[in-house]
């Protein structure tokens, strides 16, 4: 086969397509359905940046193919904010500073909430394991891990 | 984009061994075949997707036949599955450290033993635990000692019509421990710019059973067999780790590349495989691990 008809669920939304079996997930969100927020950095499951859950775990989507996420649930940055109100994820990354040129940042949130979604009181050394295949070239990670636990301190107020 | 191929699916083992040897590559994770790809390394005309096989996915434990592991087991399912890390905790050690997360999320323990590294994480511990690889091919099945396995970087023994199957891994003994260090430049998504992989069991301060294995020290992952046979009977006490590191360094064959020289391959070697003796050693008489 060449070409396939896939059904996707994306940020909630139910798709059908057929794509070609070479096609990445990544360029599969990038070109089918224009969710340009998941970035295409190395290609080659180095940076993290295209980084997206499937059924909640994170993946780099650039290493997987659009056909082998057929009937799979797929969670991407545009899925964090609700109704125009930030993730709070989103908001503890501005809050601490954690975003400079911003190339690595819908990466960082993916596997982000995924890290809090098993460790809900993670320690600096759970999150820098967690987000080890993400790379960011700016801010040194500090202030990504200190925006991870924020959030995390919000997950218990709210 | 890919290059363009045909993609099969089979659900069927004995489908999937047919497609292989009419030469489709065999893809599990893609988590070196769609790097490969995109790299322009690799063209294939044909690619068969294993990931419907559904026993090859499955992993179990065994009191009296230990673990059989599917070979389509995601490195983070070891990672996370906690009976690996009280038992086989070098197994542990080696799958959490491949790659990253979202590698060891679709990187299978089968695709990194088939891609025949000589730096595969998961390899080094599965050889001192004595593991089997369990393979099946269009005219049957057999089973080979995962040490028999490689013939040369990125070579198996695999025929053509063959696939890995299971990995079979007895249970440790219970006066048993053992570790994996891993030497890289930086902490994550790196290479094993050198492994050291042991097993080992007492009694009391004999070494009943010593298994050393290297990742990046030949050209193939290898166990340290002279250096396990003068050691396994000895007091610990009785022999110096400088030794042990010097003993066993010798049987590697490491080369130079641009990660290391083969000289500094060989000097760490000496210190790693004194690292990894002495982790084994305190978990052994810690009792736990």
């Amino acid at each position: 086969m060449k070409t396939l008809t896939i059904q996707v669920t994306v940020n909630g939304e139910a798709f059908c397509k057929t794509v070609g079996v070479n096609m990445t997930l990544l360029e599969f969100l990038r070109e089918e359905l224009h969710l340009t927020g998941t970035k295409l950095g190395c290609n080659e499951g180095e940076c993290g940046a295209c980084t997206v859950l499937v059924d909640g775990k994170p993946v780099n989507s650039c290493l997987m193919l659009a056909v082998e996420a057929d009937g799979a649930e797929i969670f991407t940055v545009e899925g964090l904010a609700k109704d125009g109100t930030l993730h709070p994820l989103q908001e503890a990354f501005i809050e601490a500073g954690a975003v400079q040129c911003g190339f690595c940042t819908p990466g960082m949130l993916m596997s982000a909430k995924a890290l809090l979604d098993k460790y809900p009181k993670p320690t600096a050394q759970q999150i820098r394991k967690e987000l080890e295949g993400n790379i960011c070239r700016c801010t040194g990670y500090d202030r990504i891990v200190k925006a991870i636990i924020l959030a995390s301190e919000m997950n218990k107020e709210g | 984009m890919l290059p363009q191929f045909e993609l099969y699916r089979p659900t069927n083992l004995l489908e999937a061994c047919r497609l292989k040897a009419q030469g489709a590559v065999v893809v599990a994770g893609g988590t070196d075949v769609y790097v490969a790809m995109h790299g322009g390394k690799l063209r294939p005309q044909a690619l068969v997707d294993i990931k419907g096989i559904a026993d090859m996915q499955e992993a179990t434990y065994d009191q009296n036949s230990g673990l059989t592991i599917g070979a389509l087991t995601t490195h983070r399912t070891i990672e996370e599955w906690e009976l690996v890390k009280q038992k086989y905790y070098a197994l542990f050690e080696g799958c959490s450290q491949v790659g990253s997360v979202q590698i060891r999320q679709r990187g299978t323990i089968g695709g990194n033993i088939c891609n025949g590294a000589p730096s595969a994480d998961s390899v080094g511990p599965l050889l001192v635990f004595g593991a089997e690889c369990l393979v099946v091919g269009e005219k049957g099945q057999r089973k080979v000692p995962l040490a028999g396995f490689f013939t040369g970087p990125k070579k198996t023994i695999l025929a053509d019509d063959e696939l890995l199957y299971k990995i079979l891994v007895p249970p440790p003994a219970p006066n048993s421990a053992s570790a994996y260090i891993k030497y890289t430049r930086r902490r994550a998504m790196d290479l094993a710019l050198l492994g050291v992989s042991i097993y080992l069991a007492l009694d009391k301060s004999r070494i009943e059973e010593l298994r050393i294995a290297f990742a990046t020290a030949a050209p193939t992952p290898m166990r340290a067999y002279q250096t396990e046979a003068k050691l396994r009977g000895k007091d610990y006490r009785s022999i110096s780790l400088a030794d042990i590191g010097k003993m066993a360094a010798a049987e590697a064959n490491p080369r130079s590349s641009w990660r290391a020289s083969r000289e500094f391959r060989l000097r760490l070697l000496e210190q790693l495989v004194q690292q990894a003796f002495t982790t084994a050693l305190q978990r052994a008489e810690g009792g736990d691990l």
